[in-house]
């Protein structure tokens, strides 16, 4: 990316300027989302959509995502389980990475591990496809959070019992009113997470 | 006799000079092809390489400048003295060497790209996009926003400003 005040680059992945005027700074990453739109649209009622420019609206693509899944890499990792084009989640925490594959989160559902010495929770949502984490700890204590066997979609954690939405709120029981920590979550292609997080571990059931 | 004397030097310097406009025609073509060439699409670039074409882009603007100010002026200075084809051979020179001096002022890398000149946002009302479609999303201060996955995947990058904070999305 380059920047129009200052010409700088800067490195997309990591937000850190690696050419020009600027080089050494660091942008800060924000907290983000990706998921689906119906399920946003719940959420966020009063949200706002970026509009499409009119003029490239015709090139939009929705099902781009096998054609790029064919495009030659760049940089590949052998002797890894995973291949240059599987989709992972990659997190960090307190220097640690990991990378969890998206196939294994979804038909997990929710997975609680520990990464950096923190509780940390991935769930897939009520869509079955928008993935969110957060540190598992509420009012100073680790818990533990599991799908709801029956009725509606929902969490419920295993010491109080209350129940959690998507959001990572809970929204009755004795929890209600606290909501965990949400966690920077970065979809992306084994190759390209590996390329920058060389100590990174991959999730195994 | 006294014109072999004085047309001897003349040709070798000729020649000389027409040596030196080469190279500095050379030099010029590289310090724009060599970074072209190692950032490319699509391609590995090696930390050592990446170096190198960082430093050629960020010095041969001048660099471009000099050299072909200096290729210029021997073009002109062997002009009147050469042979037709000799002066189609400068000429040929001159374009190669002005088409590297302007496009090593040019971001040419950034030609594949259509970012968003001024992103424009409607409510979820006057929006059309399928229930099943991904988007990135933001939540500063109240203010939630969404941006197509379908509208990232070909601008790559929008400037906005969410609740007070300004962000640059990427994907």
């Amino acid at each position: 990316m380059r920047d129009e005040e200052t010409g700088t680059w800067w490195q997309q992945i990591t937000g850190k300027a690696i050419f020009g005027p600027m080089k050494g700074q660091q942008l800060e990453p924000v907290l983000s989302d990706e998921m689906i739109y119906a399920t946003w649209k719940l959420e966020a009622p009063n949200g706002q959509v970026l509009a499409p420019v009119t003029k490239d609206s015709k090139e939009y693509e929705s099902d781009w995502e096998p054609h790029v899944a064919k495009l030659p890499v760049v940089i590949s990792f052998p002797g890894t389980p995973l291949q240059s084009r599987d989709v992972v989640i990659g997190m960090e925490m307190n220097g640690a990475s990991r990378a969890y594959p998206l196939d294994s989160i979804v038909s997990e559902a929710v997975v609680q591990d520990h990464l950096g010495g923190t509780p940390i929770l991935l769930v897939v949502g009520p869509d079955g496809k928008s993935v969110r984490a957060f540190v598992s700890r509420a009012r100073s204590a680790d818990i533990e959070l599991f799908r709801n066997t029956s009725g509606q979609w929902g969490l419920t954690d295993s010491s109080t019992a209350s129940q959690w939405n998507f959001q990572g709120c809970a929204i009755s029981g004795p929890m209600r009113g606290e909501c965990l920590q949400e966690l920077s979550a970065l979809k992306d292609y084994w190759f390209d997470w590996r390329n920058y997080h060389a100590g990174t571990t991959i999730y195994k059931r | 006799m006294a014109s072999s004397l004085t047309e001897k030097p003349q040709s070798s310097n000729n020649f000389l000079l027409g040596i030196i406009f080469f190279f500095l025609a050379c030099a010029t073509v590289a310090l724009f092809f060599i970074p072209a060439y190692i950032i490319q699409p699509f391609k590995y670039e090696s930390a050592r390489g990446l170096i190198v074409a960082m430093a050629l882009k960020q010095y041969s603007p001048w660099l471009t400048l000099v050299t072909s100010g200096a290729a210029l002026i021997i073009s002109m200075m062997l002009w009147r003295k050469i042979s037709v084809w000799k002066k189609s051979l400068l000429v040929l020179g001159m374009i190669l060497t002005c088409t590297a001096a302007v496009m090593a002022r040019v971001d040419y890398f950034e030609w594949m790209f259509h970012p968003v000149a001024a992103p424009g946002f409607n409510s979820i009302a006057k929006t059309s996009l399928d229930d099943p479609e991904m988007v990135m999303a933001v939540k500063f201060n109240g203010d939630a926003r969404a941006y197509p996955i379908r509208e990232m995947a070909y601008h790559h990058i929008v400037n906005d400003v969410v609740g007070g904070v300004p962000i640059a999305v990427t994907y």
